[in-house]
């Protein structure tokens, strides 16, 4: 009696268990709708600042001579495993050079808890100031482009700044200006974004941060 | 993979078990746990300590701010990081449990409006350590909303656990064993349970993109499968499930077994037996304890360790 009872409980127990995960999994996945229409409605944002300049790669006209990444190298003296810029390159002889994409909804600024990052409101180059950094870390996780790294030595982040101080004198980032083919040249977003964008070869979607650059395959 | 190693991890589960101590003692205190309970004063003791501690692992871990310590007081500044919010969530309980913890010591009613702001407190830090991840787009594993539920469930579960044992050893003086702790318990660890099936039900269903499924593959199957099946899902969850399910079923016998004895008016002969077997079950239930905390450290470590970037950071 009593041993039939106990067998009764558990087939109940297990077929209410069964319900209520069933239930809980349809809870996990109805909400996803929703948030992707959020999306949607994002990625139609105008933009967050003034003005906003970014870079341009044309694949077609790279000869992969990384004077870009040497050129920023030497100048602002990063750790070559904690790079500002990077000529990305595969086997099937794709290339491509970059550095932050200066995002117009900086994930990186967005969850930095000391506020080490600005994005100005000038040109929307997002700076960050190595000397506020405490290296937590959160950054590195934050930006889907590996933009900010910790340099060893230091122990604080540090990244491309679009060469900001010269951006302010009236000319261009160096490695710009380094580039013998125009591969790599900067413009206004506006522009920049009739020609093309950062969907490019394996990249994630732009649509996390909305980056400042346009990649143009060959 | 990325950045944060084990001292992240650490810090993640010390924050969710101070938290859920504390909530056990309140719990307690509330009289949600039993009417003679042990329980309503040692997680209050422990609280504010352990998620203190959690937080020098936190700062032991960061890079400049260790060698400029002067640094780390900015990181109130940014009202739009969870970090920051989480640095306010912190100080703010470790200070409020401090105090309690104290009028518990000295045997004074606490204000009850302090009692309530440290358990919404604990709420908070328990849920701020989900939160901090499940913000991160670009780690598309921990971006899910279910991710801050199923951390806040642990906190609960392993709070509750290491405020039992704690009991266990320390207040010696009136050892209780109610039957409604065991089945609190055993609601926290289903709820656990679903909590997962959930995250990861969320996970397969393809709503955070194929590199979350590859994180998601990397504890079911992969590199990380041993620990996950192993400690999280047996040792720390279905191992205490079955124990509680059998404990709770004892304890509904209970009250039969002795209007039965009453019936056959046959007293002496059980109370040897059922002291023997209480002890066996009091040890099994301090190992379950136990194993419950294991899975709640190992569930952070899993979680950490399993963050793959939204990109590799190579072309395709």
């Amino acid at each position: 009696m009593s041993h039939n009872k106990r067998v009764e409980l558990s087939r109940r127990s297990v077929i209410k268990g069964g319900l209520l995960l069933g239930t809980v999994a349809a809870i996990g996945l109805m909400p996803i709708k929703l948030l992707r229409a959020e999306e949607t409605v994002k990625e139609n944002a105008e933009p967050k600042t003034k003005k906003q300049i970014g870079f341009s790669y044309d694949e077609a006209k790279c000869i992969k001579c990384e004077n870009c990444v040497r050129i920023c190298q030497e100048t602002y003296k990063w750790e070559t495993d904690a790079p500002w810029r990077k000529l990305l390159r595969n086997e099937k002889g794709d290339a491509l050079s970059m550095s932050c994409n200066h995002c117009a909804d900086p994930a990186c600024a967005k969850v930095c808890p000391v506020n080490a990052y600005t994005k100005r409101e000038s040109d929307g180059v997002v700076i960050q100031d190595s000397s506020k950094c405490v290296g937590c870390g959160y950054c590195l996780y934050a930006c889907p482009y590996h933009a900010p790294h910790i340099q060893k030595k230091s122990g604080a982040v540090s990244k491309c700044h679009f060469c900001y101080k010269l951006q302010d004198s009236g000319s261009g980032p160096m490695c710009v200006g380094v580039c013998p083919t125009q591969a790599l040249t900067m413009g206004d977003m506006k522009e920049l974004s009739q020609k093309g964008n950062l969907n490019y070869k394996g990249l994630p979607n732009p649509k996390i941060t909305n980056p400042s650059m346009i990649a143009i395959p060959k | 993979m990325g950045h944060w190693g084990w001292l992240i991890a650490i810090y993640l589960f010390l924050g969710g078990l101070g938290a859920g101590a504390y909530l056990t003692s309140f719990a307690a205190e509330k009289g949600f746990l039993g009417k003679k309970t042990n329980l309503n004063q040692v997680g209050y003791y422990v609280s504010a300590p352990i998620v203190a501690f959690g937080a020098l692992l936190l700062i032991t871990d960061l890079g400049q701010g260790l060698k400029k310590p002067w640094l780390i007081i900015n990181m109130f500044l940014n009202f739009s990081s969870v970090m920051t919010w989480g640095i306010y969530i912190l100080t703010a309980f470790i200070f409020v449990a401090f105090i309690k913890a104290f009028f518990v010591w000295k045997k004074r009613q606490a204000p009850d409006v302090l009692s309530y702001i440290g358990a919404i407190l604990a709420l908070a830090t328990a849920a701020y350590t989900g939160m901090l991840l499940a913000v991160i787009e670009g780690v598309p594993f921990w971006n899910s909303y279910l991710m801050p539920v199923v951390f806040v469930v642990s906190a609960l579960s392993t709070g509750l656990s290491l405020t039992s044992l704690l009991a266990h050893f320390f207040e010696k003086q009136h050892q209780v064993h109610e039957e409604r702790v065991s089945q609190v318990h055993l609601w926290l660890v289903s709820m656990e349970i679903l909590s997962i099936t959930a995250f990861f039900a969320l996970i397969y269903s393809g709503s955070q993109g194929a590199v979350a499924k590859l994180s998601a593959n990397l504890l079911l199957t992969e590199s990380l499968a041993l620990p996950f099946w192993l400690l999280l899902i047996l040792a720390g969850l279905v191992g205490p499930l079955v124990f509680y399910v059998q404990q709770s079923r004892c304890q509904k016998k209970a009250p039969l077994a002795m209007k039965e004895q009453n019936l056959s008016e046959n007293a002496d002969m059980p109370a040897g037996v059922n002291q023997g077997a209480s002890a066996k079950s009091q040890n099994a239930l301090l190992l379950c304890d136990g194993a419950v905390m294991v899975g709640g450290l190992t569930l952070r470590c899993l979680i950490v360790f399993a963050a793959l970037p939204v990109w590799n950071g190579l072309l395709s």
